[in-house]
């Protein structure tokens, strides 16, 4: 074993150790001089018509999309990981999971008054942080870019791939975005907020309700 | 002869989905993109199931499953609700509004088309 394989390694097993014992952080607010600043982690999302809001969030290879309208003036960011396997039934958990994540931000702005065709989007994250998890980060900027594209929805900037990982905040009114890449630091921060959340359980994802 | 279902979303990766699935189990798809459209194809086709999302443009799925109702032809039509909502007001305003049934997304392909099938049978 060479000495990158085994810094690899270590490092993976310590994203894993961090990733499957500790408890994820729940959303938090704090004050700060760039207004009040509400952090999510990966599975959750906020939207806000408030310009004194900022979201942040740390990102790997999860994505964060930060949408919002600029005539209604309301804006939010969510954060998903599409963790399925490569094969054909793991791209359709993704692309499930993916597609649920993404409509549950559009109908939070529509709720606000937001129109869809009015939406413009920003795409952060999908780094490759982890030696032999290539393919995870590019898999979700993928998909984010791809679902814009589907829907019709203007991408208007953002930053996605590269090998960093990211601290974001995001001012949902102006859509203002600012990014700081992590490097090294604080990886079991970034396994911690990034760990995959479990699926909605199995009796309330499609199951019929008869009236 | 293949059943027809009538889906309304204006997700088109939704749409797709909705289509896979059940174009898989055997039946024909007719796709709309918000309710408007959905009324406007109801006139051309006679579907055996609706699958109708709530939140929409132009017209929503309550709008739009009063649009159904209000034609005495189409009261037989099951139509389900396939949403992200949950709550038991928007379940009692879309029973009012002539839902058959309520699905929470994501959805499973298989209990979707199993859900199909027990209300087209």
């Amino acid at each position: 074993m060479n000495d990158i394989g085994t810094l690899a390694e270590r490092r993976s097993a310590r994203l894993a150790r961090a990733a499957a014992t500790s408890p994820p952080p729940v959303q938090v607010r704090r004050t700060t001089a760039d207004g009040e600043i509400v952090h999510i982690v990966q599975g959750e999302q906020y939207v806000s018509e408030d310009p004194s809001i900022v979201i942040s969030t740390l990102l790997g290879s999860c994505v964060a999309a930060c949408l919002r309208d600029p005539v209604a003036r309301v804006g939010g960011m969510n954060h998903f990981l599409l963790p399925g396997a490569d094969t054909a039934r793991g791209e359709c958990e993704n692309i499930g999971i993916g597609v649920h994540a993404m409509e549950l931000l559009v109908n939070a702005l529509l709720a606000h008054g937001a129109r869809r065709e009015r939406i413009e989007a920003k795409l952060f994250g999908g780094a490759c942080v982890v030696a032999g998890l290539t393919s995870v980060g590019e898999k979700n900027a993928r998909f984010a870019e791809e679902f814009l594209r589907r829907e019709g929805i203007q991408h208007v900037g953002g930053s996605l791939r590269g090998d960093s990982g990211r601290r974001l905040q995001y001012w949902p009114v102006s859509g203002r975005a600012r990014q700081v890449f992590m490097g090294s630091a604080a990886p079991e921060l970034i396994a911690r907020e990034t760990r995959p959340v479990a699926p909605p359980k199995a009796e309330d994802a499609g199951a019929l309700e008869l009236f | 002869m293949s059943k027809t279902v009538l889906t309304v979303d204006d997700s088109r990766t939704m749409r797709d989905m909705l289509r896979m699935a059940l174009i898989d189990a055997g039946f024909d798809v007719v796709q709309a993109e918000d309710g408007v459209q959905g009324l406007e194809l109801l006139q051309e086709t006679r579907p055996d199931v609706i699958i109708t999302d709530i939140n929409m443009p132009r017209m929503d799925g309550y709008g739009f499953m009063q649009g159904v109702r209000a034609d005495a032809q189409n009261r037989g039509i099951p139509i389900l609700v396939l949403t992200t909502e949950s709550s038991p007001e928007k379940k009692l305003r879309a029973r009012d509004a002539g839902a058959t049934g309520w699905i929470v997304k994501p959805f499973d392909p298989k209990k979707l088309v199993d859900a199909v099938n027990r209300v087209a049978a």
